[in-house]
């Protein structure tokens, strides 16, 4: 065998033993866990992706996949079977890299259990709930979707918050830098804030509710369709306005619409309250 | 009649008392009530400073037609409903008179122009532009430095919304300082604290072991 077979099948060797040994080290696993009726579920994943699902039964039904051995998932149930946590951390004194530190979670959970998750850089998302959610991410993606009659309650350092088809809901979403963006959000309050992080909101503001959205330096985007019923209000401090949506002039407003840098009116009955606020960014409100 | 045409007209509305449908938005509308009666005041304030004797007509109509330049009076507005800020003209003038007048009203002259109610202040805007560039505050940099030892893959992005938060809150600072009536502003700097409390309360939460 000359030498330049030895180094071919050497090279294959370390390119097999290479692959088995990443395969060994990602593991997946699966964990049943009772529940009780309106229990709470807690999840704290600094890195990987956490994905939660509405399902049926008293069961939470987590499967995750670790992809080193230096990381472990603690579950732990209270003895009312009330909360359920799992919680990721690193073994020992292990120190993992970003990579080896992952773990990817799906999680089924009873539709009416309540939902907190707590992660770094971990997307989150979340669908087909009706208890409680609360979300918190420093830059991973936060994505919400067919939640009803709910508190959702999303916090993120520079992470993007998509919400979507959330009704009858209590929305309140803090974002520093992350954009966030909602498509068919409706209930009695949603609030969102941000820092320098654009707001885009398209849907009718139905249910008679509060809607606040407020930003610093962000831009505000709001596709109201032509039935909305809304008392709506938009004020910049330094930035612009831009209304193309058909507004009545209010009689009384608390505040004098300035044209370029403020606008208020009413559209139909006007049931809901609609507060737009920045300080800099633009704000735009048209017709869908 | 709404707010923003109600102060279209106001200095026509202060000299005169404004027609019937004005006066209906006045009555039922406390924020343009209050702006009346602050002016009214002013107005009143203003008189007192006048001496014995009024200034020459061409003192009040130097004004008008400054306000009319402004867009404060509408052309034709105060002729059609047959008002004139130049008064008769019953006794003679002195130099200082005239001068203490011309002040009283130019300054009143100026708070129309630049008086407005409830709106907020206009920004002091170092601002934006420099949330990049600024300087964590001590306390901003141990905690970004706490964040950085566990999780250094978020530690930019703790820089960066401390930063832009910073500038919120000064901002909205000198918001209420400069207006400590407006409610927006008070809320905006309650947002804007909020938002400061979350990051530190996420920072913290990242930073325990």
């Amino acid at each position: 065998m000359n030498q330049h077979a030895l180094t071919g099948i050497g090279a294959v060797s370390i390119l097999a033993l290479g692959t088995v040994q990443a395969l060994a080290a990602d593991t997946r696993k699966e964990v049943r866990l009772e529940i009780a009726p309106g229990g709470m579920v807690n999840v704290v994943n600094n890195t990987g992706a956490v994905s939660i699902h509405g399902g049926t039964g008293r069961q939470v039904v987590a499967i995750y996949t670790t992809h080193s051995s230096k990381i472990e998932v603690d579950q732990t149930a209270t003895p009312d079977k009330g909360r359920i946590e799992l919680r990721t951390h690193a073994l020992g004194d292990q120190h993992p890299t970003s990579d080896e530190a992952r773990v990817d979670f799906d999680i089924t959970v009873p539709a009416g259990s309540s939902v907190t998750v707590s992660t770094a850089t971990a997307p989150i998302t979340v669908e087909g709930l009706s208890g409680d959610v609360t979300l918190s991410s420093d830059t991973g993606q936060i994505t919400v979707r067919n939640v009803a009659k709910a508190h959702v309650h999303v916090r993120g350092v520079t992470a993007p918050v998509n919400l979507t088809d959330i009704v009858n809901g209590h929305v309140e979403v803090t974002s520093s830098g992350g954009a966030v963006q909602m498509v068919n959000v409706s209930g009695s309050k949603v609030s969102v804030g941000t820092a320098n992080g654009n707001i885009t909101y398209r849907g009718d503001c139905s249910g008679g509710g509060s809607y606040e959205f407020t930003t610093h330096s962000g831009a505000i985007d709001v596709t109201l369709p032509e039935y909305a019923s809304v008392d709506l209000s938009a004020r910049s401090v330094s930035g612009s306005v831009q209304n193309d949506f058909p507004l009545q002039a209010k009689p009384h407003s608390p505040f004098v619409p300035k044209s370029g840098s403020s606008f208020a009116g009413t559209s139909n009955s006007g049931l809901s309250s609609v507060e737009l606020q920045s300080f800099s960014g633009k704000i735009r409100v048209k017709k869908q | 009649m709404n707010c923003q045409k109600f102060q279209e007209v106001l200095p026509y509305i202060i000299e005169s008392g404004g027609n019937k449908e004005e006066e209906e938005h006045l009555r039922t509308c406390p924020a343009c009530a209050g702006l009346v009666e602050d002016l009214r005041y002013i107005a009143t304030q203003a008189k007192l400073l006048l001496p014995m004797h009024d200034p020459n007509p061409r003192v009040w109509t130097g004004i008008e037609q400054a306000l009319r330049h402004q867009g404060l009076i509408q052309e034709g507005r105060m002729s059609l409903m047959g008002h004139t800020l130049v008064p008769a003209q019953t006794k003679s003038w002195t130099p200082v008179g005239w001068i203490m007048a011309a002040a009283a009203l130019m300054a009143f002259s100026a708070l129309l122009i630049t008086y407005r109610p409830q709106l907020p202040p206009a920004p002091a805007s170092a601002q934006n532009m420099n949330a990049q560039s600024a300087t964590l505050p001590a306390d901003d940099q141990q905690l970004v430095s706490q964040v950085s030892e566990r999780a250094p893959d978020v530690r930019s992005a703790y820089e960066d919304s401390l930063r832009e938060v910073n500038v919120y809150i000064s901002d909205a600072e000198q918001a209420v300082a400069k207006d400590p009536e407006d409610a927006a502003a008070r809320e905006r700097l309650v947002d804007a604290y909020q938002q400061k409390e979350m990051l530190y309360e996420m920072a913290t939460a990242r930073s325990l072991p």
